[in-house]
């Protein structure tokens, strides 16, 4: 009897740790863990100068304390270089070591690996769908960050219902924006340009009376900067060229490079930068450099009189700004503001940006997680009002000070208080731009010490005035772009830096020529399947 | 001849002969201690290779290949693929032309020099000089490819500003090919004078010194001496430099190019990188990659037989 007995209970036994094991949850008790649940979370590190610990500062203590208090979940950070992420991320899944939580701008790993099945049948990332349904209730912060309940699927296939990417929002629509010298304008007596013939007579005027703005230095006058990553650098002047009726359906055909470089009409944009090339307006050597600390120099040093750029470039970097060093070097008045003046065939100074959701980092969890739900309970944490303004602002006194008008003035803290990048965007993983409600935009102008807050303003509603996002259509995975990785970037790069700066008798040969490289290596392929996902998933017959 | 064969080496000492107990009594020792590289080998050389099936198998490294189902065309999808690929298709012609380049023009460059260096004839002089020549070979190409803007710059460039010229050193194609085997050479060239200085020590000084006595000229004892005793060491590294045809090196032109000259500079490591390493295809580089093995393989076979039929002993 005895021995009945206690087989019984030995039998009870195991089917009871059977049962706890397979629902993990069960220890989930009114939107808390009863016990301690412990999950790993990528965190972005920056070589900048004077950087804390992004383990162990105050802003991560902040928050392992936090979700320890409000979902009794360990956190533990694991660092990966913001510079290095993208060629890394493949190599943490391929190697089973991805953080639980884990963010990144290369999609296509996301992608890549979420194609790949492992022993155990399921994919290398896990599908979402299932649990967001489960435990949307516990996931409001992030719905209401999100904007929608819709938007926690916007990456869901249409075909198979998985979710493999949560998004994080992008609330700033402010792209890139043209700058060009005041100083110089004002000695020349020009005014500011207000569109692209008055903009290309100041160039000229700046190259013709090089001695008289630079004196000895006269020969090393640069109208006009941009580098090899030309789709970035001369966005807005290719893009005045798209012509104002394009369609949200052609917009998403030709949307596959983020630099617009398939948009129709987009190569007249590089015909013109060709003939300014020619012409001597343009820095020559752009094509021989590969990275930006020369030309910034040449920026700081006061040779450099336009150029387009991230709407806060020349301001960045506080002290060390382009836009301070370039005071400090030619003199107080020296400086370069904001235009908007690259109007297209209806006369507006038309933007594409990008949407708030969808055209920053994804969030997602590799199938090596096994604490989804309090993986998607940080995500929720990491969203919430309190954690954002907190992570954005810091400390008072010490990160910012309130102004009147309720504004953060930020005050360049050092030490373990230092924000190791601007806003913390780093941290607020679901986030990437300040979310501070009505202080949003006085706080904004107030970012970059020892410039006017309303050439901040003007910098940052240039960057988005007249914009327009491009629909999206949810077709799911496009096969053929998973294949080109890092090629057709590559290869768009050196299209546009061999069409700018061939004759202008050549242009069109040395841009078709390339072109038809670039459609050969899978540009083609890609326009090809838009079209026919485009069909499959909205009925929509799009012509070419 | 057939004399010679009959008076070959003694029964007993020829090792085949020698009882096998006796054998490994006297030898056993040292299988024993080959136990070690070849067991080194064999986990890490030859067990990692399994992973080669990858190439015939769809793109999936979450579990070992032989799981991995087979890709259509028989398993040989991703070769079809690649050489229809315009990108790869440049990228070995620019592979194949940047090493037959490197060969033709960078390695005599060291065997002159070494015999330059062997000239010389104060010793302090030639230590210092070999030294100096070193040097280069442990600079990275990060840091040379830094360098050689400041250089080579089209207009800031000091080698333009001194010669007053605008030469596009680094931005034209052709010129940048240039650039890259003048800094291959650089680089290497006096690193590569080791081995053949090393085999000119091994020359008698007697035959120098006949030579001499025959009343030869240094130009003559360089031509009938020196050369002819150091040609198997250069057959042996020209076999080994054309094995490496298709290899490629991937710092080396990925540091030195740029936007404007990446038409001859995309190389299959690039290539490779790119494919590969930023786009996940994992399946697609292993083709790659084997293909440039194969491709290696048979050169250094062909060459190995060329060496052995004109009278040198080949490298095995």
């Amino acid at each position: 009897m005895k021995k009945i007995l206690a087989l019984v209970l030995a039998l009870a036994m195991i089917a009871t740790l059977g049962i706890t094991s397979a629902f993990a949850e069960d220890d989930f008790v009114d939107g808390k863990f009863t016990t301690p649940h412990k999950i790993t979370v990528e965190i972005f590190e920056r070589p900048n100068d004077g950087n804390s610990d992004v383990t162990s500062n105050p802003f991560a203590t902040y928050i392992k304390e936090g979700m320890l208090e409000r979902y009794n979940v360990e956190v533990e950070f694991k660092p990966e270089g913001r510079w290095d992420e993208a060629n890394d991320i493949p190599n943490l899944l391929a190697d089973g070591k991805a953080a639980d939580v884990s963010y990144t701008y290369n999609s296509g790993a996301v992608v890549s690996y979420a194609s790949m099945i492992d022993a155990n049948g399921n994919p290398g990332i896990i599908d979402l769908t299932p649990y967001l349904e489960q435990y949307k209730d516990q996931l409001g912060d992030l719905i209401t960050l999100l904007g929608s309940e819709e938007n926690l699927y916007y990456d869901q296939d249409p075909v198979t219902g998985a979710t493999y990417m949560l998004e994080a929002i992008k609330p700033d629509l402010s792209r890139i924006t043209a700058f060009i010298r005041k100083d110089w304008l004002d000695a020349l007596g020009l005014a500011v340009p207000t569109t692209e013939e008055e903009f290309y007579n100041c160039l000229v005027a700046f190259r013709d009376n090089a001695e008289k703005l630079l004196g000895a230095d006269a020969s090393k006058m640069i109208p006009y900067s941009t580098s090899t990553d030309i789709g970035w650098r001369n966005d807005l002047l290719s893009i005045s060229k798209v012509a104002e009726d394009i369609s949200d359906e052609a917009l998403f055909v030709y949307g596959y490079d983020d630099r617009h470089l398939l948009y129709p009409g987009y190569k007249e944009g590089i015909r013109v930068l060709n003939k300014w090339y020619n012409e001597g307006l343009v820095w020559k050597d752009f094509g021989e450099h590969t990275d930006s600390t020369d030309e910034d120099n040449l920026m700081k040093a006061g040779y450099v009189g336009a150029f387009m750029h991230n709407w806060d470039y020349p301001y960045r970097n506080g002290e060390d700004s382009i836009a301070n060093n370039l005071k400090r070097n030619v003199g107080e008045n020296a400086e370069y503001i904001p235009i908007d003046c690259f109007k297209n065939d209806a006369g507006i100074t038309r933007k594409y940006v990008g949407s708030p959701v969808g055209s920053d980092r994804k969030i997602f969890l590799p199938s090596t997680n096994k604490e989804v739900l309090a993986s998607l309970l940080y995500i929720n944490f990491i969203s919430s009002q309190d954690v954002i303004t907190f992570l954005q602002t810091g400390k008072e006194g010490v990160n910012y000070e309130l102004t009147p008008e309720g504004a953060y003035k930020n005050l360049g803290a050092t030490g373990e208080w230092i924000m190791n990048s601007g806003m913390n965007i780093d941290y607020t993983m679901t986030l990437n731009g300040y979310h501070l409600g009505d202080a949003t935009d006085a706080t904004l102008a107030l970012a970059y010490p020892g410039i006017e807050p309303e050439m901040i303003t003007l910098a940052h509603e240039y960057g988005y005035s007249n914009y327009r996002i491009a629909k999206h259509f949810n077709v799911g995975v496009i096969e053929s772009e998973t294949e080109v990785g890092g090629s057709l970037t590559s290869k768009r790069d050196e299209l546009l830096t061999k069409a700018v700066t061939a004759s202008v008798e050549d242009f069109d040969k040395v841009y078709d020529q390339y072109m038809a490289d670039y459609m050969s290596i899978g540009g083609e392929d890609i326009i090809n399947e838009r079209i026919e996902k485009l069909q499959e998933v909205y009925g929509i017959t799009f012509e070419k | 001849m057939s004399q010679v064969k009959q008076t070959a080496l003694p029964r007993n000492i020829a090792p085949r002969r020698m009882p096998w107990k006796l054998y490994m009594r006297r030898y056993g020792t040292l299988y024993l201690l080959l136990i070690v590289p070849i067991a080194f080998f064999l986990l890490f050389r030859y067990t990692p290779m399994s992973y080669i099936l990858l190439a015939f198998k769809k793109n999936n490294i979450l579990v070992p290949p032989w799981q991995v189902p087979w890709v259509k065309n028989n398993g040989f999808d991703w070769f079809i693929k690649a050489f229809k690929d315009r990108s790869f298709q440049t990228a070995l012609y620019n592979t194949i032309f940047l090493n037959l380049l490197d060969l033709i023009v960078g390695m005599p460059m060291p065997i002159m020099m070494a015999l330059l260096l062997n000239e010389l004839a104060f010793p302090k002089y030639k230590r210092v000089t070999q030294t100096v020549l070193y040097l280069p070979h442990f600079l990275s190409w990060v840091i040379i490819s830094g360098i050689t803007l400041r250089l080579f710059g089209t207009h800031d460039g000091i080698i333009n500003k001194l010669l007053g010229t605008e030469i596009p050193f680094v931005s034209s194609e052709n010129n940048w090919r240039a650039t890259y085997i003048f800094l291959g050479i650089w680089k290497e060239c006096g690193w590569n004078t080791i081995i053949y200085l090393a085999a000119l020590t091994g020359i008698s000084p007697e035959l120098y010194e006949a030579a001499e006595v025959d009343g030869a000229s240094r130009w003559r004892k360089i031509w009938h001496i020196t050369l002819p005793g150091i040609r198997s060491t250069i057959v042996v590294l020209l076999i080994m430099n054309l094995g490496h045809i298709l290899g490629s090196e991937f710092d080396r032109p990925f540091t030195l190019s740029n936007k404007l000259v990446e038409g001859a500079s995309k190389t299959i490591s690039i290539f490779v990188y790119e494919r590969g390493i930023m786009g996940q295809q994992y399946a697609l580089s292993t083709a790659v990659g084997l293909f440039q093995s194969v491709v290696c393989v048979i050169f250094l076979l062909i060459s190995n037989a060329l060496a052995k039929k004109f009278g040198e002993r080949g490298i095995w």
